[in-house]
């Protein structure tokens, strides 16, 4: 294609319409000489068909900034999610490579934003109830507190976003290669990224019944759904993401820290919003507080 | 936009051929019943300011009582959200005198307003995203209209917590709240259900839900006398 020689360019020209006709005429030979010299050649290998599966998403393709681009992920009936939030809490309900079979090849971002808000606002208005019932028998004005929400919201969207980016980063990075041949099947085995916000997303459903228990002042009860939400929802990751983490050359350490933070998460949600304060804060409470006549 | 694009693309770019029309003054044709276009310029302040009144009165109307929906749909306007979000964030706002109080957690004015709207917005995305063929401003127009009964139980609310209060008050603060929320999910379905494709309206239905039921929280909530 590069016949063009630089002194040709840098020569004055005396450019006519014919000539660039002309000249026009012979690039569109040369273009179809090649592709008719190089298909002969390389016909056994197929090169097209390389290609083709690279270049039919490509044409369903949206920009980045249209809705379209979104909506492949919002591409889910209510069957699937209710399908998909039972997976995340009962596994053995669907089949055993549900995750590989569906999730995978499908992700979607309705489930896990709805989940995550749902979630958000759970826990602001169980967490007031817990508050109201702790103060039910002291004569304390007792007020809600909105701006539970926004501490809520930034715990769960930042476990949301960053845990399975890291995730996704640490399986990227320390996938052990088996063999030279295995490296291809390897990579399409890492899950994606969306998949694992996806999963990560459902996972977060079985805190919302929770959140609603944990409104129970019973301490020992309290520590129970702690325990209880979060080995369920950890296990069915662990379980989901079992073929995948085997791969990775820190696998302990990698299942260690996924159960870390969902430990520390329930534990956190369960201290910070449902449990007995600190004696530290209820005599400023009880001081600034309008008292009940 | 489909249909806009669909006419535009009906006329081929290069043929056009001989346009032929006639010109017309507007006021001085026949006024043809409802088509008739106001001239406004020569009219009264308080006319075209009560014209303005009546529709938005309309559109509560309509929300009430949910029975046609092309008054919200086909002629949408921001004036009814606007007027119930103020009040609502009015009414809900942290009293200022217990501002330094750390026992009092209402959201302020500008959290109330920012839920409402970007909450609308969000709402509007999500039914967008699921494939809805609804326009947006028409979405949350509708669910700003939609607001109605439970800034009407808010108001109810208001009032009733002027008495002293005893937890039979509460309880009928909280019935009240819930009518209000069960309303305005209803009325707000009626409106948006149809524009879903089937097997997704659970899932369009179940923000707004989340939405209204959000607000409410905050109307029963709302105890600072």
């Amino acid at each position: 294609m590069s016949n063009v020689h630089t002194g040709e360019l840098l020569n004055f020209q005396d450019y006519s319409p014919e000539h660039n006709d002309r000249s026009a005429r012979i690039e569109v030979e040369a273009v179809h000489t090649n592709q008719y010299m190089s298909n002969p050649n390389y016909g056994f290998e197929e090169p097209k068909n390389v290609d083709e599966p690279e270049a039919a998403p490509q044409a369903g393709n949206h920009n980045f900034w249209t809705i379209e681009y979104y909506q492949k992920y919002f591409d889910v009936h209510t069957n699937e999610v209710v399908e998909r939030i039972i997976s995340s809490v009962l596994p053995q309900k669907v089949s055993r490579n549900y995750f590989d079979e569906r999730i995978k090849g499908k992700p979607d971002l309705y489930g896990p934003i709805w989940i995550s808000v749902t979630l958000i606002f759970t826990i602001a208005v169980s967490g007031n109830i817990a508050n109201y019932l702790q103060n039910a028998n002291k004569a304390v004005h007792w007020r809600y507190d909105f701006h539970l929400v926004s501490y809520a919201a930034t715990a769960i969207l930042g476990y949301v976003w960053l845990v399975p980016l890291a995730l996704w980063a640490a399986l990227k990075w320390t996938v052990v290669p088996e063999g030279q041949d295995e490296i291809e099947t390897q990579v399409s085995n890492t899950p994606s990224m969306m998949s694992l916000f996806c999963l990560y997303g459902y996972s977060l459903s079985i805190y919302i019944p929770v959140a609603i228990l944990w409104t129970i002042q019973v301490s020992w009860l309290q520590w129970l759904f702690v325990l209880m939400a979060a080995f369920v929802s950890g296990a069915v990751l662990i379980f989901w993401l079992l073929p995948a983490l085997r791969k990775s050359r820190y696998f302990p350490i990698v299942v260690g820290s996924i159960l870390a933070f969902h430990f520390l998460l329930a534990t956190g949600f369960m201290l910070f919003f449902f449990h007995v304060p600190s004696t530290g804060d209820i005599p400023v409470s009880v001081g600034s507080s309008t008292v009940k006549v | 936009m489909t249909t806009f694009d669909s006419k535009y693309d009906m006329f081929p770019a290069g043929d056009v051929g001989i346009v032929e029309g006639e010109m017309n003054i507007p006021s001085r044709g026949v006024p043809s019943g409802e088509n008739m276009e106001f001239n406004t310029l020569d009219e009264p302040i308080k006319e075209t300011f009560m014209r303005d009144l009546r529709a938005v009165g309309n559109k509560f109307y309509h929300v009430l009582i949910p029975r046609e929906k092309t008054s919200l749909l086909k002629e949408w306007d921001l004036w009814g959200p606007l007027l119930l979000c103020t009040l609502m964030a009015t009414i809900l706002q942290g009293s200022t005198e217990r501002a330094d109080n750390s026992n009092d957690g209402g959201p302020e004015f500008a959290e109330v307003f920012v839920l409402v709207w970007i909450g609308a917005a969000i709402v509007t995305a999500n039914s967008k995203l699921l494939g809805g063929n609804i326009s947006f401003f028409q979405s949350v127009c509708v669910l700003g209209y939609c607001l109605f009964p439970i800034a009407l139980a808010l108001v109810i609310c208001r009032i009733i917590l002027f008495t002293t209060q005893n937890s039979f008050l509460f309880f009928l603060r909280l019935v009240i709240s819930m009518v209000g929320f069960i309303w305005a999910t209803f009325a707000a379905t009626k409106f948006l259900g149809d524009s879903q494709p089937e097997g997704k309206k659970g899932l369009a239905v179940y923000p707004i839900c989340l939405f209204y039921f959000i607000l409410s929280w905050l109307v029963v909530s709302h105890s600072n006398v």
